[in-house]
């Protein structure tokens, strides 16, 4: 089993990025609407990963990132960057402040499915 | 393992959700504009619509519409240049910006209707590219002083500070509270986004911060969010909201030691990958959601079907009353079951209720872009109160309230000079009302303080005696084809008048409008229109020279009577006018209609049948020509008229001429007593 935290303020995206990865087996889905609301449900239950936007209101992705990696509980949690292509040097930005994974918009259900199975806790062998 | 969904299916959810996005564009483009107006810049105004935009380029990338992520990525572009040169955003700049946001939406309109949008032309990627997007003298930055933590200090964005500093100069106070998520909290609803939305409401939310403490019984997850808030309120009523003791509220001091932020500081922060609060943003969207309305159709057609059965039900109850069966209890249970159908009913048509203020909100932007074209100055007003009408009717009065705008800015009110020689101030009032009335009606009005509607001159155009009062010039207005202008100017005019805008109100919604005006001073429009109509998918054909419609739920075929087979009835002749058609093994009377209405018989030469189902049994009427199928409004007819059976109403099919709409099923049962007599 693996809990996922999909955060992205547009509700399509959410869903679209859910839909994606059910064809993970044995994962569940957790769904955060803004940044304050991720680093809130990360505080109160575990989770094996985050997909996580960068363009949100109030507190954004990059925060997040930032808040996530200065916590001793939290300092491994695999997190898979999803943002829109042209992003300027978002990439080496996220991945510098420490994010797993980094996927551009538009991906494909294998993408992202390939990219969550990639930093997922053995997750790469086992369902393979 | 699962199929990988196509993301296709999500096209219908995207294009609602951009459509959102587009709305707080312009909305944001239009503050902007304001902002910029009163010689102010706006930050925080730009990066609302920054991050509008790059949701909908990123939506569109997923769905595939490249040709909005093409313009969206433009626009972006435009923004980050507006962000970065941190000077006012120009007018060239936001007539680029507004054009471009309007392409986006006619793409999303051209979806909508299952067209494919068209790519950007080279015109408009070199308007949006080579615009000149700021101003040039950027704004001297006030340096910012306020006794906020050094970390929180840092996370707050120049003009977030500004805030700060304004707001300790009015009435209002700056309060720093902190919010601690706990897992017993989290199950009572008590989590950090109905905080926001419940703090929304008694204070202006500056910033909500996340900071890292230490694990405590009081702070299990090794979270505080700090609330950063400007209020009026008293701190037991923020507190209450924020759920803490008032006691854990600090003050901020605005005064105290002294911090600039350098320049430097001020670009690190200016990137545009952070945004900030939207008091009112996904908080207040928690707990809706959007339907398509072909859904609320399904859903009503379902109801009416449980109508039709609860008829059948109370037949059959009624049989069984007379054969002496004691049916008290089935009464009973009837009565409760009518209640609730009526219930449901009401809830259903509840769902498909929209804000007036949605119909509003594009009203702005049309006056800004009418004001341009015609070198008018209008401050526009618009009051859409909480009234909520029916989808239906509020899109059929969109393109009614764009007429009436366009007349008030174009033909009504002056030109600046013009006004000013009048006497009137330079800028022209424009001010739109709604609210409802007796629950069951809108009342919109347009007023506006221009130059009147002349009616002599109106009267001298359409060739008649001057009117006497305003309902009579309003006649005259509505005249097909007139229009006060010779010329059709580029806005308004071109043929299409008064005329659409009164079929629309009074003929196919049923309501009223009425005009008062006054020379020289100005004009109102009072539209009073139904909150809702009903709508049905309809067929419309013609019997004895007459047009008619019938719901196509109701129609089981239609057939051609020449080919069908014919069949005699026994002991008749041939040509006797009552006859029979087999379907599918099945025999059928087929009734005239012209007979059955009574109309003028030597008109009329039954070509086609439609067939209907009365109590399980096939009945034809013979109608002359099938005209076509459209969705019609359908309004109830008076009460003397609806004791007709047989006629379940009226429509308007764009001709401004009422058009009855036939309950087939009814007539069937109204007429066997008749045919005996015909066929004999």
């Amino acid at each position: 089993m693996s809990a996922i935290l999909v955060v992205d303020d547009s509700k399509v995206m959410r869903e679209m990025v859910i839909a994606c990865l059910r064809a993970l087996p044995g994962s569940h889905f957790t769904q955060a609407s803004s940044g304050l609301e991720a680093i809130e449900r990360l505080s109160l239950a575990p989770f094996d990963a985050i997909v996580l936007d960068l363009n949100m209101p109030d507190v954004n992705g990059e925060e997040v990132l930032q808040f996530v990696r200065g916590q001793d509980r939290l300092r491994s949690l695999p997190i898979l960057i999803v943002t829109t292509r042209d992003d300027d040097g978002a990439r080496e930005r996220v991945l510098k402040a420490g994010a797993s994974a980094f996927l551009a918009k538009p991906f494909t259900p294998e993408g992202i499915i390939a990219a969550v199975r990639a930093i997922l806790p053995g997750g790469a062998e086992s369902s393979a | 393992m699962k199929v990988a969904p196509d993301l296709q299916e999500f096209l219908a959810a995207y294009l609602l959700e951009a459509e959102e996005h587009v709305a707080v564009a312009n909305a944001q483009l239009l503050t902007l504009e304001a902002s910029r107006h009163r010689g102010e810049n706006n930050p925080k105004a730009v990066r609302e619509i920054f991050r509008a935009l790059h949701t909908i380029k990123g939506l569109s990338a997923m769905v595939g519409v490249e040709a909005i992520v093409t313009i969206a990525h433009r626009l972006e572009l435009l923004l980050r240049e507006c962000e970065r040169a941190a000077a006012g955003v120009s007018l060239q700049g936001l007539d680029a910006l507004l054009h471009g946001v309007g392409e986006i939406r006619a793409r999303l309109t051209a979806l909508s209707r299952g067209e494919q949008p068209a790519q950007p032309d080279a015109p408009l990627l070199a308007r949006l590219e080579s615009t000149e997007v700021t101003d040039q003298a950027p704004p001297a930055p006030a340096p910012p002083t306020i006794d906020l933590e050094p970390e929180l200090l840092e996370k707050l964005a120049p003009f977030e500070v500004e805030q700060l500093l304004k707001a300790a100069a009015s009435a209002q106070r700056a309060i720093v509270c902190e919010f601690f998520p706990t897992p017993d909290r989290s199950a009572r609803g008590l989590s950090i986004s109905s905080v926001r939305e419940r703090v929304a409401k008694v204070a202006e939310i500056v910033k909500v911060l996340p900071r890292a403490v230490p694990v405590t019984p009081e702070s299990p997850g090794g979270l505080a969010f700090v609330l950063i808030v400007l209020t009026s309120a008293t701190d037991a009523e923020l507190a209450e909201a924020v759920g803490v003791d008032p006691a854990t509220l600090r003050v901020l001091q605005a005064q105290l030691p002294v911090i600039v932020e350098t320049a430097a500081a001020e670009s690190k922060r200016s990137a545009l990958t952070e945004f900030e609060d939207e008091a009112f943003g996904e908080g207040l969207r928690k707990g809706i959601v959007r339907v398509d309305v072909a859904r609320l159709d399904d859903a009503m057609e379902g109801l009416s079907a449980l109508i039709v059965t609860r008829f059948r039900l109370a037949r059959v109850i009624a049989d069984l009353k007379q054969q002496g069966v004691n049916t008290r209890e089935l009464s009973y249970i009837l009565a409760d079951n009518a209640r609730q159908l009526r219930d449901l009913r009401a809830a259903i048509v509840r769902v498909r209720m929209v804000p007036v203020s949605e119909l509003l909100e594009r009203v702005p932007l049309l006056v800004r872009g009418l004001c341009r074209t015609t070198n008018r100055l209008v401050r526009l007003e618009v009051e859409g109160g909480g009234a909520e009408l029916d989808k239906a009717v509020s899109e059929r009065l969109f393109p009614v309230i764009v007429h009436l705008v366009r007349n008030a800015v174009d033909h009504g009110i002056e030109t600046p000079d013009e006004r000013v020689r009048r006497g009137k101030p330079e800028e022209g009032f424009l001010r739109i009302v709604a609210g409802t009335r007796s629950n069951t009606r809108l009342e919109l009005t347009l007023t506006d303080d221009g130059r009147g509607i002349d009616a002599a001159a109106v009267a001298r155009k359409a060739r008649r005696e001057p009117p006497a009062n305003d309902a009579e010039l309003l006649e005259m207005l509505c005249l097909p084809g007139f229009s006060t202008r010779e010329v059709a100017t580029t806005t308004s005019g071109r043929g299409v008048g008064m005329e659409i805008v009164k079929r629309v109100v009074v003929g196919e919604l049923g309501g009223e409008l009425e005009l008062r005006t006054e020379f020289g001073k100005g004009t109102s429009f009072i539209l009073r229109v139904p909150l809702t109509i009903s709508i049905v998918d309809a067929f419309i054909f013609e019997s004895a020279g007459q047009r008619f419609v019938v719901p196509v739920a109701i129609v089981e075929e239609i057939v051609e009577l020449e080919r069908a087979r014919a069949v005699e009835v026994p002991g008749q002749a041939a040509d006797a006018e009552l006859h029979l058609i087999v379907r599918r093994g099945q025999a059928m009377p087929v009734l005239e209609l012209a007979q059955v209405l009574r109309l003028n018989l030597e008109k009329s030469h039954a070509a086609n049948a439609i067939v209907v189902r009365r109590a399980g049994t096939p009945i034809a009427f013979g109608v002359d020509r099938m005209l076509g199928q459209q969705e019609v409004v359908i309004r109830p007819m008076n009460d003397v008229l609806t004791r007709l059976p047989g006629i379940s109403g009226a429509t308007d099919l764009g001709d401004g001429r009422p058009t009855l709409v036939l309950d087939l099923v009814a007539l069937g049962s109204a007429t066997p007593s008749r045919t005996e007599r015909v066929g004999g």
